[in-house]
């Protein structure tokens, strides 16, 4: 009966809406990139648990470090990797074309596949196979002036003595991930013919632990650590090995949460000023009813109602287009500018809160305009209604 | 006789100081039961501050009032509230009906609030009476002044209320109008034995009544001879 104001009610309905769709939104596309960042950072560099040496390089033979992980249940696979820097020459037909300086990864052809999702990134040729193949990245490919599969690279690194040591590798595959995130930077070579040229037998930059439960990281993490008292090993979980980067985006995201929360209370102002609008639009009828037999309680009740009413149709169309928006993110990878695609999930929880937080919202911001409906006498509100 | 209303030493001051206003100044009547009786007086002489004080629409500033033997002066909220809804029935010059609303739930309404049994067989059965019965489902803001005012004395008579106060019920009306609605006030009054109080400026319009009591600056002069109406 006092709820006649259809527009004003789509407006406060619209305000809700708009404050759960702009956190689902924000949620979307924020927390996609962490976790798009998280995924491409354990599938490429980290893997769920990263073993180094808390000195420099690992001495240990890896075959030790291997087969203790592969003995564990969660373990899907590990790998050894090795990095160092390089000098390379691209010459074409007895012509220098370019040189650049570049980091290098050694890894092995076996075990890398099965413990990272680097090999995926090879968009031409294949991954590195033989001991003279290197693969190279989209971007170090460009700044050597085009290199193409099949060419002959010139590369030099120093080795554990100062001396240079130079090598000729063929080109067998162009690396390139959407964002950059994966080894566009870098080149690949076999980690033995990295060893080789460093005189570093038996040495290992790194070992990659790819788990089937990546929520047992933290478990499997310190059993390693217990089994090896005696080395200086650190072994770290990707949210540990990539602090760094993701640390400053982490409050990235919580300020944007925050914006998005500040959005939400927008809303909720926006509610009670259309139900104060609704209280003095229906000043007449308030003292109408009064007069008839309503109590204030009664009076309250409807305008209460109201928020409510306005608290959960808001929340349903917001989460439903929320949802819808997640939905679409998700299926289509939605990713901007061919930058990397959003790790998008159903985040359950925050989907839950957010709908009760703005439910609660709309019902709290129509307190205030009920609680003024109920103090209109009766005489005063027919006389200036 | 059997008192339904009985208003002692009345006083409404609006404002205060300078600017006080005695809108009712000392006033002192009473009703009885059955009776139709007419405040009459000229604009701005205190009939409706006087109507709104009798239904608890608004407090005195001083004085006592009795309805149907219970003293509503001092009364809280909820419970003028609930006294309002049970003894009395108000019929307001511009019907004030909610026009969201169709006739039907007009009426329906007050029985609701009340907790009353079957609203809408009781509010139809009202409708009947005051020849509304073929616009009940019509919405309120789309029938005519006539028709709106008669939704309203059927509305003011839902909860068979004591006492009817009726303020200017046909100041909107035309001559027709206006004579249908004073019969129907006046044959509830006849066949349910309910006391009616209503305010007017045009007493002529009622015929014959049991009593008048007259406004004059806020005060109550003694009655006019009910014959002078005729």
């Amino acid at each position: 009966m006092l709820f006649n104001k259809k527009g004003s009610l789509i407006g406060a309905v619209l305000a809700v809406t708009v404050g759960i769709l702009v956190l689902h939104v924000n949620f979307v596309i924020f927390q996609g990139l962490y976790d798009a960042i998280v995924r491409d950072i354990t599938d490429y560099h980290n893997g769920d648990i990263l073993v180094t040496d808390e000195a420099s390089l690992i001495d240990r033979p890896d075959a030790t470090i291997l087969n203790w992980f592969e003995r564990v249940p969660y373990v899907e696979a590990a790998a050894p990797r090795l990095s160092t820097s390089a000098e390379i020459n691209l010459t074409k037909n007895g012509q220098l074309i370019q040189e650049s300086r570049v980091p290098m990864l050694g890894v092995d052809p076996i075990r890398d596949p099965r413990a990272s999702e680097a090999h995926r990134t090879v968009s031409e040729g294949s991954y590195v196979y033989a001991r003279n193949s290197i693969v190279v990245g989209r971007n170090v490919a460009e700044d050597l002036g085009g290199v193409r599969l099949g060419d002959s690279l010139l590369v030099g690194v120093t080795d554990r003595w100062g001396q240079d040591q130079v090598r000729r590798f063929i080109v067998s595959g162009i690396a390139s991930s959407p964002g950059g995130q994966g080894l566009d930077y870098t080149t690949i070579v076999h980690i033995d013919t990295l060893r080789d040229m460093l005189d570093r037998e038996g040495y290992t930059g790194s070992v990659m632990v790819r788990l089937n439960a990546p929520e047992k990281a933290a478990e499997v993490r310190d059993r390693f650590l217990l089994s090896f008292p005696n080395d200086d090993f650190v072994a770290e979980t990707i949210e540990e090995s990539a602090e760094q980067q993701l640390a400053g985006f982490r409050s990235g995201i919580a300020m944007i949460n925050m914006i998005g929360y500040f959005g939400m209370m927008s809303s909720a102002f926006a509610i009670v000023t259309i139900q104060m609008m609704l209280v003095n639009g229906k000043t007449k009828e308030i003292g109408i009813m009064r007069s008839i037999g309503a109590r204030r309680k009664d009076i309250m009740v409807i305008f209460l109602t109201q928020g409510i009413l306005i608290g959960f149709i808001g929340a349903s169309v917001g989460t439903g287009a929320g949802l819808g928006y997640t939905f679409y993110a998700k299926e289509s990878k939605l990713s901007f500018n061919d930058s990397l695609p959003l790790e998008v999930s159903y985040d359950w929880y925050k989907i839950t809160q957010t709908a009760l937080t703005a439910f609660a919202l709309a019902i709290v911001a129509s307190l205030y305009p009920s609680y003024r409906a109920t103090r209109l006498l009766p005489v005063e509100a027919m006389r200036y209604g | 006789m059997d008192r339904m209303l009985e208003v002692e030493s009345l006083v409404k001051v609006y404002g205060d100081g300078k600017h006080a206003v005695r809108a009712v100044d000392d006033v002192s009547f009473g009703v009885e039961r059955g009776e139709f009786a007419l405040v009459v007086g000229s604009s701005g002489s205190g009939k409706s501050t006087l109507l709104n004080l009798i239904g608890l629409l608004d407090k005195p500033t001083a004085g006592r009032i009795w309805v149907d033997r219970t003293m509503t002066t001092g009364m809280g909220d909820s419970q003028t509230t609930v006294f309002r809804n049970r003894k009395l029935g108000f019929i307001f010059q511009f019907s004030n009906l909610l026009g969201d609303l169709t006739v039907l739930e007009n009426v329906m309404l007050p029985i609701q609030m009340a907790g009353g049994r079957n609203p809408r067989e009781y509010a139809a059965e009202l409708l009947e009476v005051v020849g509304m019965a073929n616009q009940m489902n019509q919405r309120a803001d789309r029938i005519s002044g006539g028709q709106a005012q008669r939704t309203a004395i059927a509305r003011g008579l839902a909860n068979k209320p004591s006492l009817v106060l009726a303020d200017e019920p046909t100041g909107n009306l035309d001559s027709a109008n206006s004579a249908a609605v004073v019969r129907m006030m006046k044959s509830m009054c006849e066949r349910l034995g309910q006391t009616f109080m209503v305010v007017t400026h045009e007493p002529r319009e009622f015929g014959e009544v049991d009593r008048v009591i007259t406004m004059r600056d806020g005060r109550a002069v003694e009655g006019v001879a009910p014959e002078v109406l005729r």
